[in-house]
């Protein structure tokens, strides 16, 4: 691959491999760390690569390996049984419009580790269920229950949100009206 | 399928039709089609997805992200480098081993480097080019690996070269010379380059012979400079001019 190639490899992919990282690593300092890291890699190894057709899958895999990596010795991820998932109704669903970014970005950090990165590289659309299964090195039928509980564990995290939202909406509109009336 | 298992395998479709010809979900969305009640349900999960990708890919990232990219992936793929490295430090290997495999250093002709900094620059090497071995902590902010090189007591000076501390670092390295600990640190410079501090203690004979005023050598495409603070001594390497590389010595 040529610098040229290189470059425009970066170019295509350095922002959603970010935004990846950023909800993985919940620092931008890590996810800026993490995501040159990552195009280090591909500097030093990835460029081994014979199908250059892969290099997204590559560049997505080893992230989430280096993630992984660099936590090992600090998170203990929770046992979860996966064979046994039970899809979480959600009769309220929230307004996601209504949200900026970075309060999705939060609450998305708030989602447990094995949902939340099948989840943000299913909403960066960047791959079909299948390239999210060989990301993560997990199989289909996982992904899909990870992708069903993370979009439970994610409305119930951004309703919570909503919540406050809409109590300091009323709560400013209740000292209003005392400014008002008083 | 019932609408239970619709919605498990729905949950994987993305809100931008990208899914739409894979066989898995056409059994699912034939039944989007035929359940009304499934289909709000599809609808709203569509809508939220599709707001919270927009959500998602709507967050900012740091505006220096990409160029620090750059700047270290060209070092750390370095096509010119690997050849002329190895074929110089080779070179370098046979002079040291000719000259009675004494390290000396004279004031009256350019001094080869020898000993730990050949040593450093085979790690810069070796993490780089050869890719035989990784650095020990990868951070754009020199602060970082300086705080982590002095929590694992390795070498360091009391502070990074003026020149250098604007510099956004690459990574650092430790690595033993005959037992003494020995550490470098990588810079990323403006023009995609990369430079290289190299610190240890000065303890051999012929690190203390080491002059406090930086001696810049030209060996090959590189530039070195050495010098000596108390106790300390440092090289700075760069492939490069010795002109270029007196710009980082002031």
């Amino acid at each position: 691959m040529s610098g040229v190639d290189f470059q425009q490899l970066v170019d295509r992919q350095y922002a959603p491999l970010y935004r990846f990282a950023l909800s993985l690593a919940k620092s931008e300092a890590d996810a800026a760390d993490l995501t040159q890291q990552t195009f280090f890699l591909w500097a030093s190894k990835g460029e081994q690569l014979r199908d250059s057709s892969k290099a997204k899958a590559w560049l997505f895999t080893t992230l989430y390996r280096e993630f992984l990596n660099r936590h090992r010795h600090e998170v203990r991820f929770p046992k979860i049984e996966l064979g046994d998932v039970h899809e979480e109704e959600m009769s309220i669903s929230p307004n996601a419009d209504t949200f900026d970014s970075a309060t999705v970005l939060q609450a998305l950090s708030e989602v447990e580790e094995p949902f939340r990165a099948p989840l943000t590289l299913f909403y960066l659309q960047q791959f079909t269920y299948h390239e999210i299964a060989d990301v993560l090195d997990v199989p289909i039928g996982t992904v899909m229950s990870r992708l069903s509980r993370g979009k439970a564990q994610l409305r119930e995290r951004l309703l919570s949100k909503e919540e406050v939202l809409g109590n300091k909406v009323i709560a400013l509109q209740s000292d209003r009206r005392e400014e008002l009336h008083g | 399928m019932d609408s239970r298992e619709a919605k498990f395998i729905l949950n994987a479709y993305r809100a931008g039709g990208q899914d739409a010809a894979d066989p898995r979900f056409a059994e699912a969305l034939e039944q989007v089609r035929r359940d009304p009640i499934l289909r709000r349900w599809f609808e709203g999960a569509v809508a939220f997805d599709a707001a919270i990708t927009e959500k998602l890919c709507a967050t900012p990232v740091p505006s220096d992200l990409r160029e620090s990219i750059l700047a270290g992936a060209k070092v750390s793929r370095a096509p010119s480098w690997k050849n002329r490295w190895r074929k110089w430090a080779i070179a370098a290997a046979v002079a040291l081993s000719a000259t009675l495999g004494v390290l000396i250093w004279h004031d009256a002709r350019p001094a080869p480097v020898s000993g730990w900094q050949l040593q450093a620059l085979d790690a810069i090497l070796s993490s780089i080019a050869r890719k035989e071995s990784h650095f020990d902590l990868v951070s754009r902010n020199p602060a970082d690996l300086v705080k982590w090189l002095r929590a694992n007591d390795a070498p360091t000076g009391e502070k990074l070269p003026d020149s250098l501390d604007k510099l956004p670092s690459i990574a650092c390295k430790t690595f033993f010379w005959h037992g003494k600990p020995v550490s470098l640190i990588c810079f990323a410079l403006p023009d995609g380059r990369a430079i290289h501090l190299v610190m240890t203690t000065a303890s051999a004979r012929s690190d203390l012979a080491i002059k406090h005023a930086a001696k810049a050598i030209q060996q090959s495409h590189w530039a070195t400079a050495t010098w000596r603070e108390g106790d300390m001594v440092y090289m700075l390497a760069l492939e490069g001019s010795r002109d270029e590389l007196r710009r980082y010595l002031l």
